[in-house]
């Protein structure tokens, strides 16, 4: 039934007895009134609910009941007069009852006859027959009074009084105390299709249409995205004792670890995917960035920031402890000495921050002397959802690690595209030094302490001029990859452009900039020592987020200029923020579009996230959503976290969360209109059994094993075998099997990328192959012992149209499907012959037979079909459970399923992202000729149309 | 949009021996295998008559985007910039556009040297290497099209 119907006649029987059942059971107590049921409104109807066993069903319900209702039902052998009597009396004063009450809405015409109703009855007394005018005239009396009492209590303050930044601001925090809000949510609220993610609210796509706009943005202007949900995780420790801790989290074989000498020094940052301790190559935890914090002098201690993505967290964090054996909580509250003081000074009142604190009850002053106990609101800065007396730092006594949670601390911006560093010389400026006379004073502001101190500023000096070099590389993609710059810059309020425009790189080529010096630059990267920033420093960021001046102050203080929209001078001494500028490489695998996404990536101390957002998309920026950054990645043709991490616990849930997505969408659908996904020969269309799959190819690939031992000889086409073969006996071969695992060993992938390219006759690929191990037998059944049960990703280009979409089947072609090939690009793939549908089939027999049957009421037939279809445990067009085998199912095997796809707009071609079965893609590959290697069929859930295409393993 | 992406030399997994003689910058070789990541060529400020040929756009969409600019474009001469592969389509390009003019256009070619950065990242199991770079060098060409003065 569906969920109106339910409200439906919930409505009706809201002032309805309760439908008697009187049980032989209960004779004993005065049956009448336990059983009729006075029982409030409330919760009747659950009792009604359950009253409807099948030996009585009770309750008022239309047609008769599936198993037959009453009909079929057995007749008790005796009766106990006493018993029936009651039960009938009970019976008898629920009738009565029933009858004399109104049904449903509590209006007078209601008792009326239908012919005897008249159009707006209820507005209009009069139109009632003149015996109901006196109570309907009361009934309307009432529900007047009752209608304005609820509005009032609604709307208990004016629309002028809750825009009042007080109340607007109690109410803000009120709204974040369960999802965090970014601080550009309000910003992003006013222009983007929010959602609720993560424990976050997140932008996800802008509300106006600019798909292409950003994708243009991306790949030859700039794109900007808050990435402040990520979580930063800092490890404080000696740098030994770190790196052996960590060292249980990953794999050498997997690429640099933390430990990569260049990560190590500060200059880079680094990437990696993190398992748990000890356990690769199985339990990959998600894809982590670091970066480590350059060596101070003569010092071993060090710092680490992990950035992860809020679903891996949960993981990370206790896994972080395990090995750091950080098991001591620091509770800020208990302990003052240690308190992480950023984390909890939100919360508190704080009678230092004068400025903000007075900006925001300014105008209340009065009421706030009249209640001094309740502290005055304040912008939440931060994690808003978390208790003040949530630990966020560990530490350990045995090691000397200290963990701490950062989570909102820092505000991460990332710009896309090759402009991406015109728009960043445009808005930063070296911080420019303070004058002699506040550098006389001590202050409680960090920069005219810093201004003081010699070594400070001569490394401060040194940045400025990276920095200003760095403004004469006039694309993003042309610098060492993830070169870190730490810098020390001006408010970018104050150079704010009166209008919006787009930031371009010069045209003439910045003449101060030395043409060596930039060489170097490029060269070496950044210096190790410029890396330093002191947004390191946990008291630097809190005095910049304290001290940070108001928009309000700001504009007084610009207003207050003679020559109005100059640039403020002197610099307030507050506009000094410490940030650091981490280059992010785009696109590093493949042939194509190499250093495509290139961009930089802006951290911030918080509460500074609007006064940078602001300048950047004044200077022409596109904004984009969590949709663009699933689209960036797919076009570097990058695994986006967590889409496509189908073995990391965060994966696995979002694929449980997107397919319960997909099925609402597909039940919404009208049942004539939706795919029948059977018929189409889809076994899965709204997820991937990976662990199906990967089990599957390795049974497959053991029978060929098996077959081939028996009779060397006839080696038969084995793709036509495989499909023959039983899969039904191979269920229950129950050996308890490990999970199925991505490949992420560099050396098998490599060699796995080199073996599925096609060779050529160019001369230099074909000495390339040379040195590879050649892909034989032998070679194959090595590869598959050391990686079982693994999945690869891979790149799947089209080689002809077609716009390959999500959790569509990468299939293994034919030898005749390979001749279609061969015959030239015009010819389109193979078809799949339409499938039959058993269950439909089925259904539709049951459905006649019931017709059939002697039955009265035939106008109650469609409601006993809707009723029954749910009551069958699967949706009609969709296989249900447990599904059969997913190889073998259609006419071509699969290999495996695109979690990404789409018509590629950098390729333009159909591109598409998944995860294929390692056996299955070499047991393939080794059966292709050399000029077809590497060619696969595609086809969509909802097509019967296969096209071909091209795998790309990429290192 | 210049030509960095010659088919199949981007990414390469070889002992650093096979560079040897093109390295400019002394390296000792040593048997540690190297992932080979090519930077993009230095991208210089671009004119409105700056028209940049690669090998992967249709050669003849190239070819009617430079007569676009000649003859719709209103500008009186365009320059054509091919680097590496892409040079021998820039002098297609332009010779076409000369050919298709009946001689009124002139031509006036300059080559030159355009250095380019190569990253070298270590694939070394106990990751005690750093991430070298190296730089090579790679010819260039720039075509300048032009109507000649009437005088």
């Amino acid at each position: 039934m569906s969920a109106s119907k339910v409200k439906m006649r919930e409505r009706k029987l809201k002032n309805q007895p309760v439908s008697v059942q009187y049980l032989s059971s209960s004779t004993q107590h005065s049956g009448s009134s336990g059983a009729v049921g006075d029982a409030g409104p409330s919760d009747t109807h659950t009792s009604a609910e359950h009253a409807k066993t099948p030996q009585q069903p009770g309750g008022w319900v239309r047609g008769h009941q599936k198993d037959g209702g009453g009909y079929t039902r057995e007749m008790p052998s005796c009766i106990t007069a006493v018993a029936f009597a009651q039960a009938r009396a009970a019976e008898v004063s629920a009738m009565l009852k029933a009858v004399t009450k109104t049904t449903g809405s509590c209006h007078v015409f209601g008792a009326l006859p239908k012919h005897m109703r008249r159009r707006a009855m209820s507005h209009n007394t009069k139109r009632l027959p003149c015996r109901l005018r006196d109570v309907a005239n009361r009934m309307r009396e009432k529900s007047l009074q009752s209608g304005s009492k609820k509005k009032e209590q609604a709307k208990n303050k004016s629309r002028k009084a809750r825009r009042r930044h007080g109340n607007l601001l109690l109410e803000f925090n009120r709204r974040q105390r369960k999802n965090i809000w970014l601080e550009t949510h309000i910003w992003h609220a006013k222009r983007f299709h929010m959602v609720k993610k993560w424990g976050y609210c997140l932008g996800d796509r802008p509300t106006y249409k600019c798909y292409r706009p950003c994708y243009r943005a991306m790949s030859s202007h700039c794109l900007l995205q808050d990435l402040s949900y990520y979580c930063c995780i800092e490890l404080q420790g000696e740098e030994d004792k770190l790196l052996l801790a960590l060292s249980q989290l990953t794999s050498k074989e997997t690429g640099p670890t933390f430990a990569a000498i260049s990560s190590l020094s500060g200059q880079r940052q680094g990437s990696l995917v993190v398992y748990r301790a000890g356990e690769y190559p199985s339990q990959p935890l998600g894809p982590v960035t670091f970066l480590w914090r350059p060596r101070a002098q003569g010092s071993g201690h060090r710092h680490l920031w992990i950035w992860a993505h809020p679903t891996m967290k949960q993981d990370l964090l206790p896994e972080l402890q395990v090995v750091c054996q950080c098991s001591e909580a620091v509770y800020p509250l208990l302990l003052p000495v240690g308190i992480p003081a950023g984390t909890t000074h939100e919360l508190q009142p704080k009678p230092e921050n004068s400025s903000e604190v007075e900006q925001v009850t300014g105008t209340k002053r009065k009421r706030s002397s009249e209640d001094a106990s309740v502290p005055p609101a304040k912008k939440i800065l931060g994690d808003g959802t978390r208790s003040p007396t949530t630990p966020v730092t560990w530490k350990s006594s045995s090691t000397g690690i200290v963990i701490n949670d950062l989570t909102m601390e820092i505000v991460r911006y990332r710009l896309i595209g090759p402009q991406s560093h015109a728009v960043l010389a445009d808005i930063l400026e070296a911080a420019t030094e303070c004058d002699e006379k506040s550098r006389a004073h001590p202050s409680s502001l960090w920069w005219p302490e810093h201004c003081r101190d010699e070594n400070k500023m001569n490394l401060h000096k040194q940045q400025a001029e990276v920095y200003q070099t760095l403004k004469g590389v006039s694309n993003s993609g042309e610098l060492p990859p993830g070169t870190v710059l730490g810098l020390t810059v001006d408010d970018p309020r104050l150079t704010l452009p009166s209008k919006k425009v787009k930031a371009l790189a010069s045209v003439k080529p910045a003449e101060d900039v030395d043409e060596e010096k930039r060489r170097e630059l490029m060269l070496r990267g950044v210096p190790e020592h410029c890396c330093q920033s002191h947004l390191w420093e946990k008291s630097v960021r809190d005095n910049v987020t304290d001290h940070k001046i108001s928009e309000q102050q700001l504009n007084r203080m610009k207003s207050e200029v003679l020559v109005p929209g100059s640039r403020l001078t002197p610099t307030p001494p507050q506009g000094r923020v410490p940030i650091l500028l981490v280059h992010q490489p785009g696109k590093q695998v493949g042939r194509e579009m190499s250093s495509w996404g290139a961009g930089w990536d802006l951290l911030l101390p918080k509460g500074w996230g609007m006064a940078f957002w602001v300048p950047l998309v004044y200077r022409g920026v596109r904004i984009g959503g969590l949709h663009m950054s699933l689209k960036h990645s797919q076009n570097k043709g990058a695994p986006h976290f967590p889409h496509d991490y189908p073995d990391c616990p965060a994966g696995v849930h979002f694929q449980e969360e997107q397919e319960g997505e997909f099925l609402d969408k597909f039940k919404r659908r009208p049942p004539a209109k939706r795919t029948n996904y059977i018929k189409h020969g889809c076994l899965a269309p709204f997820r991937c059994p990976w662990q199906q799959l990967a089990e599957e190819w390795e049974l497959i690939l053991g029978e060929g094993e098996k077959r081939r031992g028996e009779s060397q000889a006839q080696n038969m086409a084995p793709s036509d075998t495989v499909m023959e073969e039983p899969m039904t006996s191979q269920r229950d071969v129950a050996k308890p099997r490990s999970r199925a695992a991505v490949l992420r060993n560099r050396k098998s992938l490599k060699l796995l990328s080199g073996w599925c390219r096609p060779v050529t006759s160019r001369g230099q690929r074909a000495c390339r192959t040379a040195e590879m191990p050649p892909l034989d037998r032998s070679g194959v059944a090595r590869f598959i012992a050391a990686h079982e049960m693994s999945l690869v990703w891979v790149r799947l280009s089209l080689l002809s149209k077609g716009k390959p979409e999500v959790h569509a089947m990468v299939c293994v072609p034919t030898a005749e499907d390979l001749q279609l090939l061969g015959k030239g690009p015009g010819s389109s793939g193979p078809q799949e012959p339409p499938h039959k549908d058993h269950l439909r089939s089925r259904t539709k027999h049951k459905k006649k037979a019931k017709t059939s049957l002697p039955s009265k009421m035939d106008s109650s037939e469609p409601a006993t079909s809707e009723d029954l279809e749910p009551s069958s445990d699967s949706t009609l067009g969709l296989w249900p459970d447990p599904l059969p085998s997913v190889t073998s199912h259609c006419s071509r095997v699969t290999l495996g399923w695109v979690t990404q796809g789409d018509f590629s707009l950098s390729a333009g071609c159909g591109e598409a992202l998944g995860f294929i079965s390692v056996a299955g893609l070499l047991d393939t590959l080794a059966k292709q000729s050399m000029e077809h290697r590497g060619v696969v069929l595609l086809r969509n859930p909802a097509s019967l149309h296969y096209r071909f295409a091209k795998v790309n393993i990429e290192v | 949009m210049m030509e960095p992406r010659i088919p199949g030399m981007s990414i390469a997994s070889q002992s650093a021996q096979v560079h040897a003689e093109s390295t400019p910058v002394t390296v000792e070789m040593d048997p540690v295998e190297y992932t080979l990541r090519k930077r993009l060529p230095r991208k210089l400020p671009k004119r409105r008559n700056d028209v940049y040929v690669n090998m992967k756009t249709d050669f003849r969409a190239q070819l009617a985007r430079c007569q676009k600019l000649l003859e719709g474009g209103g500008h009186r001469e365009i320059c054509i910039h091919g680097l590496g592969l892409a040079i021998n389509r820039a002098i297609n390009i332009a010779l076409q556009l000369q050919a298709s003019s009946q001689g009124v256009l002139q031509l006036a070619a300059n080559t030159s040297t355009v250095e380019l950065v190569d990253d070298l990242e270590p694939d070394d199991p106990d990751e005690a290497r750093e991430p070298m770079t190296r730089t090579r060098n790679n010819s260039a060409i720039h075509i300048k099209v032009f109507y000649p003065d009437p005088q």
